[in-house]
């Protein structure tokens, strides 16, 4: 199945060359396959994940391991920001 | 207010939710404002020309030619000067009822203490989360309300922190002091000239709701902006009942 994958602020490093003009690509991922799963996948920090959006639902980190991606949704992670 | 100064704010003062009365409160507030760069320029030209009384804004650098992409308080002649009075030169000419009052240091220790305690609102536009740890210290022991604003690449963050409401959170709910990642500047990673304005401009309004009393402030929710795909989000951020800074509070 499909899901949205997005990056933001210094994360979009860590975005395949192809999506780094949008910030957000189409996943292809298994069933089972969580927020922590797609995290290990791209070996994102885990410093840098600071927030976890599910469909702009916040996921809290307890919950990064087991909430399950459905087919269609968008999974963005942003870092801490402290640039002005 | 004398009849030129009616004038000059009548377009606040026809918005039922300000008046004369909120107008008034706005004459009469002292905003402290923590960076004179990309989000503290559009933040402070909004706030001196809708009339705050006097503006303390305080930045301990010098202004660059990089700068000029985006921190638009300054100009190409004001290259080398520190950006605190560059600032107040330039909103001297915007609204020369406003007392801009430039610190030309990094404002930290006892200076960041008094001018938060004699502040009404403090406005976070800084660039590093020392500097956030330390502003978030201080409005929470003084009791102030904090803006606090950021922004890198094409993203940014606006929220208020706004302790003396029992159930809002503190700076330091949200990005725990000691957990907190490099420091990237803009000098590295860049950042979209006009995605520090809509953020700078957001601190601005809330700020002024704040001062006037008026509409729901955004504190315990973080506003985080997409600027690629030009998309608001908005996360409630709970009290963080272990945190450090805000712990001992009712």
């Amino acid at each position: 199945m499909q899901v949205i994958f997005k990056l933001y602020a210094t994360l979009q490093d860590y975005l395949p060359a192809e999506a780094k003009k949008t910030n957000s690509f189409p996943l292809e991922v298994g069933p089972g396959t969580t927020a922590q799963h797609v995290i290990e996948q791209f070996q994102l920090p885990q410093k840098l994940c600071h927030l976890v959006l599910i469909d702009g639902r916040f996921v809290p980190p307890a919950e990064r391991a087991t909430r399950v991606l459905k087919e269609g949704e968008t999974l963005a992670i942003w870092p801490p920001v402290a640039g002005g | 207010m004398n009849d030129e100064k009616l004038l000059r704010y009548s377009r606040h003062i026809l918005l039922p939710q300000i008046g004369i009365e909120g107008q008034q409160a706005i004459v009469d507030a002292r905003v402290l404002v923590i960076g004179a760069g990309g989000l503290g320029s559009p933040a402070a030209y909004y706030l001196a020309s809708a009339g705050v009384g006097t503006l303390v804004l305080a930045d301990g650098d010098t202004v660059d030619l990089t700068n000029l992409q985006r921190q638009i308080l300054h100009r190409t002649e004001s290259v080398g000067q520190p950006k605190a009075e560059s600032g107040r030169q330039t909103l001297a000419g915007i609204n020369p009822e406003c007392t801009v009052i430039p610190v030309t240091e990094r404002l930290q220790g006892e200076r960041l203490d008094a001018e938060i305690a004699a502040a009404d609102v403090v406005l976070d536009c800084c660039d590093n989360f020392a500097t956030r740890h330390a502003v978030n210290r201080a409005c929470f022991r003084f009791g102030k309300p904090l803006v606090s604003g950021a922004a890198i690449r094409f993203d940014g963050q606006v929220a208020v922190f706004d302790t003396r409401q029992s159930d809002a959170p503190c700076y330091n709910c949200l990005f725990p002091e000691g957990q907190d990642v490099e420091e990237v500047r803009c000098a590295v990673m860049g950042v979209f000239a006009p995605l520090t304005g809509i953020i700078g401009a957001t601190q601005a309004a809330e700020a002024l709701k704040l001062i006037a009393g008026i509409g729901t402030p955004l504190a315990g929710r973080l506003l985080l902006l997409d600027g690629l795909g030009m998309e608001w989000r908005e996360i409630r951020v709970p009290r963080d009942p272990a945190c450090t800074v805000c712990n001992g509070r009712r």
